[in-house]
């Protein structure tokens, strides 16, 4: 079986009570408690400003599978952001610096995963973590 | 006053993989200033099928807006009991506005930035009646 982790450890000290939480999560195929995903697909762009982008596609051999999304935008001005859209629904915004984690679940096959830059042209890396998806035929 | 976040992203799949290791400090909106407000964290038992809120975005101090930085952070902890069952097959579906974002099955966690906006509420449905506790937290400007 493939094994994949992802650790997170979470601190704070706004509370007057210090906060460290920690998790770690092993990842595997939808509905299953002991096959781990076994494919990812992973990448590194420039998106300039202002268009819509579809970072990953849904695909209906998709639909209901787990799929575990990393996305860090790497810009080093933390002006400059992306909007992070699942579906035409706003996500949220990854500023410069910033990580987002989440496992990103295709219900359908509109629910693909799209980006917008602003301020500037932003430099994002990514890594999907997924399963069953098979190449397309050629000429497709 | 501040808040970090590190992740480390470790697997075999392909043999070129070297692993993901990054960090961010939690910082107000296109500054360097750090999140000064926390909703707490917290904790909530679900035991059947049915959508709740997790996050009212109209009932936090947060301010209603798109531009501001939040970033919440949810983690199926399994069934709650001592030790805890952590179940891999059973999930917890997220929402923002009733569109879903993914499953958090057994241990799994997530961290998001999103939008304040109120309407915008983070929602949680268990795919079974099986009793699930989830921890979470928004730390926000």
């Amino acid at each position: 079986m493939a094994t994949t982790t992802a650790a997170v450890t979470l601190s704070s000290d706004l509370l007057s009570g210090s906060l460290s939480v920690t998790g770690s999560s092993t990842f595997m195929k939808a509905g299953t408690t002991a096959d781990g995903l076994n494919q990812m697909r992973m990448g590194r762009n420039e998106i300039p400003t202002g268009t819509s982008f579809d970072l990953l596609d849904a695909t209906a051999s998709g639909v209901d599978k787990a799929n575990k999304v990393y996305i860090a935008n790497l810009s080093t001005d933390n002006t400059y952001y992306v909007i992070v859209i699942i579906d035409a629904k706003v996500i949220g915004r990854l500023y410069g610096g910033d990580w987002m984690f989440l496992p990103w679940n295709m219900d359908d096959v509109t629910h693909d995963l799209e980006i917008t830059a602003y301020t500037g042209t932003n430099t994002i890396e990514w890594v999907k973590f997924h399963e069953n998806e098979t190449l397309l035929t050629q000429g497709d | 006053m501040a808040t970090t976040a590190t992740i480390s992203i470790a697997s075999d799949i392909m043999t070129s993989f070297g692993g993901i290791s990054n960090s961010m400090t939690l910082t107000e909106a296109g500054g360097t200033q750090d999140l000064k407000e926390t909703t707490g964290y917290s904790r909530k038992k679900l035991a059947s099928a049915s959508k709740v809120d997790l996050f009212v975005m109209a009932n936090t101090s947060v301010t209603s807006a798109d531009n501001v930085a939040a970033k919440v952070f949810i983690k199926n902890i399994g069934n709650g009991a001592t030790p805890s069952i952590i179940a891999k097959d059973k999930g917890v579906k997220v929402f923002i506005n009733s569109v879903e974002l993914g499953i958090l099955y057994g241990g799994d966690w997530l961290m998001v930035p999103v939008s304040t906006v109120d309407a915008e509420d983070i929602e949680v449905q268990p795919e079974s009646d099986d009793a699930v506790v989830l921890e979470y937290v928004m730390f926000y400007q």
